[in-house]
């Protein structure tokens, strides 16, 4: 298990075992209504190229890395318009979370979404989890514009407005990538534990 | 035996006992993970010369049977001879995507031309069974488990 920002993953390169880097990560495609991560849309080399045709499912991906996406082979890509319609397919990429604000189920404001942290199965075929958000924190958190990391429940509701997640997320926020991973198991362990 | 200690070998013509070409790079074939062919300098005619050529890659010298053994290269050699294939200098990156540094050497064995590991500075040292491919980014190797 490996935690990222996703901010970090944009602009990496996408490169083939044999060594060639055939793209790069242009915007991150979310499935089941942005809980997971279903794909990614890609950009070609270089300063003054565009957007690509193709796209790169995630179940095409070898590895996500801390400094490129790795995949077998060119044959890993496929049409865009397939990779977005898969992610459809599973609940929609939901919204653009970027901006929105978190407020728990409590009714207060926690903060505005910054970033959003994955979790990265290393082994073939793990999926790619939304695990947490970077955000601003709000007064409630006590440390008011600092960005802190905040769990999410392994399904959350969202509109273009407003993330709702559980009160007792603020009990489990991080401060840095490091200790997050078991902040956001503790966070589900006793989630699942409550219901 | 390392790139850089084998570079600027002379290759002697076993024949004339007269200096043929110099060493000057190595082109690796990352499908058999050894020296495909070595690019030559100073030669009369013609810049490279296969492996499989050779008479002995020694520790002062590389001997052949005669400058002719030196040509322009086959297809394959000639695929393997531009910038996008060469190791050293190139970034050396993991299957998982990290990376690990700079290929700044290569450890061969001189009797039969194939890699023992490629170095990445003092510490890292990558043997060369993990090499997956050597492309226009990066030295990919499988990542250790």
């Amino acid at each position: 298990m490996r935690l990222m920002r996703t901010s970090e993953i944009a602009k990496r390169p996408v490169v083939t075992y044999a060594g060639e880097d055939v793209a790069q990560i242009k915007d991150i495609v979310y499935a089941a209504g942005g809980g997971t991560v279903g794909g990614f849309t890609l950009a070609g080399r270089g300063l003054f190229s565009g957007p690509l045709k193709e796209g790169l499912a995630w179940g095409s991906v070898a590895a996500l890395g801390a400094d490129a996406v790795m995949i077998r082979d060119e044959d890993a890509l496929s049409p865009t318009k397939d990779v977005l319609e898969a992610s459809r397919r599973t609940g929609g990429s939901g919204a653009d979370v970027l901006g929105s604000r978190v407020l728990s189920d409590a009714g207060v404001d926690l903060g505005v979404v910054h970033d959003v942290i994955v979790s990265v199965d290393q082994q073939a075929g793990g999926e790619c989890d939304v695990v947490g958000y970077e955000i601003e924190a709000s007064e409630a958190l006590g440390t008011q514009g600092e960005k802190v990391l905040i769990p999410l429940p392994d399904t959350l509701a969202a509109s273009g407005e407003h993330l709702m997640v559980p009160a007792s997320a603020k009990d489990f926020v991080g401060r840095d990538l490091a200790g997050f991973g078991a902040a956001v198991d503790a966070f589900r362990a006793q989630l699942g534990g409550a219901s | 035996m390392l790139f850089s200690e084998a570079k600027k070998h002379k290759v002697v013509s076993s024949s004339s006992a007269a200096t043929v070409g110099k060493v000057s790079s190595f082109l690796v074939d990352p499908v058999t993970r050894s020296v495909l062919a070595m690019r030559l300098k100073k030669t009369e005619d013609g810049h490279f010369l296969r492996w499989s050529d050779i008479t002995a890659f020694g520790v002062d010298a590389v001997t052949v049977t005669g400058a002719d053994k030196i040509g322009d290269g086959d297809d394959d050699v000639k695929e393997l001879s531009g910038k996008d294939h060469r190791v050293l200098g190139k970034r050396l990156l993991s299957s998982a995507g990290d990376e690990l540094g700079k290929v700044e050497d290569v450890d061969f064995d001189p009797a039969t031309g194939a890699l023992v590991a490629l170095l990445a500075g003092t510490e890292t040292v990558v043997a060369a069974e993990r090499l997956l491919g050597i492309g226009s980014y990066a030295v990919v190797v499988r990542d250790e488990p």
